[in-house]
Formats: C-alpha cells, structure tokens, sequence
C-alpha cells in the first residue's frame, strides 16, 4: 500500500527526515512514533504530497507521489494534527465541498453523512459554521470528511488528539474496519499505549531517521511500548 | 508587558517589509528599503500629492483673507474624514477578532494592555491616512503664511490631535459595528450593507465638501463668519493650526475626554466583545437533496464562499461590483448631460471621449481585487488544497475565475449602459467592450501573480492580507496606473495620432500580451509555487 524508500527532506541546513524506509501492506494499522520534532509530521506531509521532499520515493499502491500526485491523492485521506478547516463554511458545506472533490455521489455521501455524523453524534452541528466548532468537533468532521470517499489509505497525524473517549473509540473501530475491508492506514501518536493496543505495526524514528520498525512484538518484545521508547530515546542522551 | 505587546503588533504590521514568507527569511536591507519607498512612494506620491495640489489652490486665496483658520477646519475635516474612511473598517476586525485574543487573555496580561496594542494597528491605519491630508496641509501653510515658534507648535499640535481624534471616531464605530453584529444573523451582508450605506454618505460629504471648498473661497469672510457663529468648535478646531494658545488648550482638552471616554466605552466590554462567539440561535440541521459539483464548480462555489463570508474582503476587494452598476444607471439617468460636457471639453479631439469612458470603466474595474489576497487568505488550511486530489492550476482557476465572473459581468453592464448614452460606431463599441474586458482579465491575472510572489499565509487577522499587504496595493494602484496610462498615452503621448480604433486596438492587444506572459507564469511557475508554499 506504501512503499517509502530512501526518503530524505531537509529545511535549509537541517535534515529533518534521513534516509527512511518504510512498507506498510494492506490490511495495517501502522503507527509511527518519536518525540517532538523526530520527523513524524514531515514523513506524513512528504507522503500525502503536501511537502515536496529533497531525495528518495514514496510509491502508494505502486504509483508514486512525485509523478503521479493525483491519482495518489485520490485513494488516500489524509488528517492533520491541527484540522485548520474552512472556518467560512458550515459542518456540511464542508463534507459537500470534499465529496465533490473526490466526486461521491449525491447517494453515496449522503447515506456516508448521516451514518457518520450520527456516529459522531454531530449530526445537529451540521448546519453551524466551522467557526463555530470546538477542537474536538472540528477533528470530527475531519474523520467523517476523510472517510467520506471510502479512501484505501487513510494517514493521520495525532488524530486522538481532541477527541473524547466516546469518538476515539468509534474512531479505532473504523481503522480497524478499514483495514479489514484491505485498507491500510498509517498515523502518528505520542498515546503509546494506544499505540500498543491498536497498531499491527509501528516504527519509530528520531533525528529523522529510522531507529526501529516491524510488528508490535519484533519491537517491543517483551517490554512495554513505552519502555522501548524511552530506551531508544535515552540512548541518544 | 505593554512595549512587549506593542513590539509583536509592530512586528506583525511590518512583517511584509522584513521577512520573505516566500523565502522564510528575513528580506535583505536593499529589499526592505525598496520595499518601503514603494510604498511611500505610493502614499506620498499620489495620495499627498493630490492633497498638497488642493492645499496649494486653497492656502493662498484663505490666508490673505485672514482666514487661516478655516483653512486649517476644512483640511483638518478632510483629514478626519480620510483617516476614519481608512481605519474604521478594520476597526472591528483588528480589536476584537484578531486570532490571538484567546492566546493573550490566557496569559498573565492586563486586558487593557491587550486593547491598547490593538488600538496601536487602528492608530497607525488613521494616522497613515489622515497624514497624507494634514501634513501637506501644514507644510504648505508654513511655506505660505508666516512661521512662528507657536505655528510651529499649532501645526504639530493639530496633527497630533487629528490622529487622536480619528483613533476615537474609528473606534466608536468599531464598537457600533461589533455590537450590532453580534446580535445579527446575516452578519456579513449586513455588515457590508451598513458600510456601503457609510461610504456612500462619505462620497456625499465629500462631494459636497469640494463644492462648499470653492463657493467658501468665493465668500470666505461670509461663511467664516457664519460658521463663527453656528460651528464654534470648528472655528476653535481650525485657529489650533496656527497656534492660537487658547484654542490649543480648549480642542486638546476635549479630544482627550474624548479618548477618554471612547477607552472607557471600549475597556468596559472588550472582553466580553473579544471573547462571545454571538447569541444567534443555533441553526437546525435539516437533511435536503444535494446535487453533485464538478471539481472546478467545488472550487468556484468554495472561493465565492469565502468572498462573501467576510465583509472586510467584500468592502475592501469588491467594491466594484457595486460601483460598476450604480455608475451604468447614473450614466443612463444623467449620462445626456455628462456626455455633453465632454464633448464641450475634448469635442475637439475625435476618440478621446471613448478613450476616458472605457478608462473610467477601467477605473471602477480596478476596485475588484479579490484574487490578490486570496492566496494569502488560504492560510494555514492551505494543507486543505495542497492534500486534495487537485492540481494548483485548478485552484489557481477558481480564484481568476471568482475575479473575472464579478468584475466581467458588472463591465459589461455599465458599458451596455454607456453605449445607450453615447453614440459609438460599430468598432468603437467593439474596443469599448474589449479593451475594458482585456484589462479585467489582466487585472485578476496580476493580482494573482502577486499573491503567489508575496504569499503571507501566518496572519492572525484577515485584515493583513486584505489591506495591509503590498499584492492588495500594488494591485489597486496598478489599476489606477493602467487607467491614467491609457487616458494619458491617448491625449499627452500621441496615441490620438492613431486614432480611436488605432490606439485601443493596440493598447488592448498589449494588455491581451501581458495577459498571455501571466497567464504562462501562472500555469507554470505560479503552479509550483503554490504546491510548495
């Protein structure tokens, strides 16, 4: 689903992502972990083709982002930490304004609306103006938008953030559900536990490399996810 | 706590001089110099031009008639009139809706610390307009009439006063304006309603006030007196000027109540101004069928969205769309008598009455710069577009496409309008409608390659993108650069040689060719600069 290789992006002297490689196949829930400034939301931006990246490739279902951006874009999502939307529109303009990018029918977005945004029980705030939305209610329909056009590849960047412990429930029952449909879906996180709990796999990276990567049990073994983490992070102090 | 606040406002309104968003680093001195004597130059140059012409014409004839005075009211009007024309419809946005209110309030900062910094941005907006007016004025009355220490000192004073007095008015208004809207449900529309209703009682003064300018200069002595009598306080407003100790102290005195007062109005409900999100009732969804958009249409419906949810970029981007039809209905009312004018005036010359209607189309044209700021306003959901199955390109169409579908369509309004007034051969009223559609497109075509080379995308008020940025500037003043040059290059340059279909044809084929050269640098590089903003 995402082949990332030898993917290097640098901002004027500093390198912020060095040299990592990464596959996630269908079917995964892929966490990716680090500490501030690692070079999680850069890997993120590189693949979803909102940065443009110095070196390297990233291929998603064999197509790549450089040359190829918008049919990539097309079969992803893609969820910011800061789900800075359209503050000028309603709850519903917004989920319209995204179903006709990624051209959902008329049908289709409206039975995926309702059945979400009760789900998230937003439905009642459609009519607002985003401006309007608390932090939690606009990372809500930032799910329900990126869910909207059924994507194969779903990338998040903390998306528990915000969320009360109803929605981040519903939130990992629908990763799950994507992933067993042979979706796949890759997301930042600093909840290791939830990590622990949710991930098929993880990688962890710091300075903008690489440190450790594979299934939950190839990286913790028998430790916690959070005593492997602070293992790797002490051994750079 | 207060030079702190005022050191980040200076920062932000200055930001464009200093720092290269575009670069993410500072501007070079040569850049920043640059930068600021384009914009003097524009202020200084036109603006205080015009007013140093009229203070000229005016200074003389008053002063020898002992009437230095109302010289000084009538400048002094004019500048209080420009400066809150200026400020106040930021006035609003800049002290209650910048977006680090919650940011400030959180922090241990006394809340009228917080205003007084806002109130620095509504200062500065004042007095940089009422300067252009009062300063002229008062140089030109040292160079005329004679200098003393106290003339001098009156002539300081007056500024000073003016500027302070305009930071009230503006943000009386403000206050008006924000406690109106938030009780209003359309408060956008509503918003601009209101605006449009002050701007038109603006151009209405100032209108009348050119006429009243050259019936005083006629009976100065008579109207001095009158107004002596039944306007005391301007009377008193204008002897400050040349340094009547008396009136110094009397007008100072009460333009600081006044301050007084305004801070004291605006301390007491800032915050719960700053901080309400509205008592509008919350809106009820209800289901309702929906039809599917194309990509372009979303794109289009989503920019006209953001054109009309804000009222600072409807007033301050679109004014000619308004403009445009009322000046086609007065043309179509009045536009016999106009017409006949001019033709008393340049009947002479053949072609240069179509030569200053289309260039007056052009003029009223240029006031719709919607697509200058545009890039900018996408801010920081911009991540929105650039993660979206969309090429730039297609974004970059619909904000040409907002420009040119609400500037074209009033064009050819007015020109239909003028074209029953006034009879047009055939090709004249071919170039009539080309020339002003060519310059429209031209328009929307440089706004946006000016927002794409001077991107800002880190604001915290929509103001700085929509009129604190130098693509919104040079965008406006370039149209009216384009309508002198055409007006000029017609009846000082020679183009008359070449006649009426001559001259329009090739100024218009110009302008198609530097459409085609921005229309190729948007497609390409303009596209790659906005992927990688």
């Amino acid at each position: 689903m995402l082949k990332i290789e030898n993917l290097t992006k640098t901002y004027g002297e500093k390198k912020a992502v060095d040299n990592l490689n990464l596959h996630i196949k269908p079917g995964e829930i892929y966490g990716f972990i680090g500490h501030n400034g690692a070079g999680k939301t850069t890997t993120l931006k590189s693949v979803v083709g909102i940065l443009q990246f110095d070196e390297g490739e990233i291929l998603i279902d064999g197509k790549s982002v450089r040359t190829a951006p918008l049919e990539c874009k097309r079969d992803i999502a893609y969820i910011p930490d800061n789900p800075d939307l359209y503050d000028f529109m309603t709850g519903i303009k917004y989920l319209n304004f995204i179903a006709d990018i990624f051209k959902v029918s008329a049908s289709d977005r409206q039975e995926r609306i309702r059945k979400y945004a009760d789900l998230f029980e937003l439905t009642e705030d459609l009519a607002q103006s985003i401006a309007a939305y608390s932090h939690g209610m606009k990372q809500k329909l930032a799910i329900i938008a990126a869910w909207l056009h059924q994507p194969k590849f779903i990338i998040m960047d903390e998306p528990f953030v915000g969320l009360d412990p109803k929605a981040s429930h519903l939130l990992k029952g629908m990763m799950r559900e994507v992933c067993d449909g042979g979706g796949a879906i890759f997301f930042s996180t600093h909840v290791l536990e939830v990590a622990e709990k949710l991930c098929d796999k993880v990688a962890i990276i710091k300075g903008g490399r690489l440190v450790r990567s594979g299934t939950m049990e190839e990286v913790k073994g028998d430790d916690s996810l959070e005593e492997v983490f602070l293992e790797l992070e002490g051994e750079s102090c | 706590m207060l030079k702190i606040l005022l050191k980040k406002q200076m920062t932000e309104i200055f930001r464009g001089y200093f720092y290269d968003a575009k670069k993410n680093k500072s501007r070079s001195k040569a850049g920043t110099v640059a930068y600021m004597v384009l914009f003097l130059g524009i202020m200084v140059g036109l603006l205080g031009g015009m007013f140093t012409y009229l203070s000229l014409a005016i200074c003389g004839a008053l002063t020898a008639a002992g009437m230095d005075w109302l010289y000084f009211a009538l400048m002094g009007l004019l500048a209080v009139l420009l400066g809150v024309f200026g400020s106040v419809f930021n006035t609003y946005s800049c002290l209650y809706l910048s977006k680090d209110n919650d940011l400030l309030l959180s922090m241990p900062i006394p809340v009228n610390v917080i205003m007084a910094s806002r109130l620095l941005t509504v200062y500065l907006m004042g007095l940089m307009y009422s300067l252009v007016v009062i300063l002229p004025a008062v140089i030109v009355y040292w160079v005329t009439a004679s200098v003393s220490a106290g003339v001098i000192l009156g002539g300081l004073l007056i500024i000073l006063l003016i500027s302070v007095f305009v930071l009230t008015l503006s943000c009386a208004l403000g206050w008006v304006v924000a406690k109106i809207s938030l009780k209003l449900k359309n408060k956008s529309f509503i918003t601009v309603v209101v605006s449009l209703a002050f701007i038109g009682g603006y151009y209405f003064v100032y209108f009348k006030a050119q006429s009243m300018i050259q019936d005083l200069l006629a009976n100065a002595a008579v109207y001095g007196e009158k107004i002596k009598g039944a306007a005391y306080p301007l009377y008193l407003f204008g002897r400050v000027g040349s340094g009547d100790a008396y009136a110094v102290l009397t007008v100072s005195a009460v333009v600081i109540a006044l301050f007084a007062l305004m801070w004291m109005l605006i301390s007491r409900s800032f915050l719960k101004i700053a901080t309400s999100s509205g008592h509008t009732a919350k809106k009820e969804y209800k289901e309702t069928a929906v039809k599917q958009k194309g990509i372009a249409a979303a794109l289009l419906t989503k920019e006209f969205g953001r054109f009309t949810a804000s009222p600072n970029y409807m007033l301050n981007c679109g004014l000619g769309i308004l403009l445009l039809p009322i000046c086609g209905v007065l043309i179509l009312w009045q536009g016999s008598a106009v017409i006949s004018v001019l033709n008393e005036v340049f009947g002479g010359r053949a072609g240069c009455i179509p030569v200053l209607l289309c260039a007056a189309v052009c003029m009223l044209a240029s006031m719709n710069d919607m697509a200058a700021p545009s890039v900018s306003l996408e801010g920081k959901s911009l991540w929105l577009l650039q993660s979206l199955p969309v090429t730039p390109w297609q974004v970059l169409r619909a904000k040409l496409g907002m420009q040119l579908i609400l500037t074209e369509i009033p064009v050819l309004f007015c020109t239909v309008c003028i074209a029953f007034i006034y009879p047009f051969t055939p090709i004249e009223l071919l170039l009539t409608v080309l020339v002003p559609m060519s310059y429209v497109l031209f328009s929307a075509l440089f706004g946006l390659f000016l927002g794409l080379k001077m991107p800002n995308l880190n604001w915290t008020s929509e103001i700085t993108p929509i009129k604190q940025s130098a693509p919104v500037t040079i965008a406006l003043f370039s149209g009216f650069g384009y309508t002198a040059l055409l007006c000029l290059g017609f009846m000082l340059l020679n183009g008359w040689k070449l006649g009426f279909a001559g001259y329009m044809s090739l100024f218009g084929a110009l302008t198609l060719a530097l459409c085609g050269l921005l229309w190729f640098w948007l497609r390409n590089k303009g596209c790659s600069r906005f992927a990688s903003l």
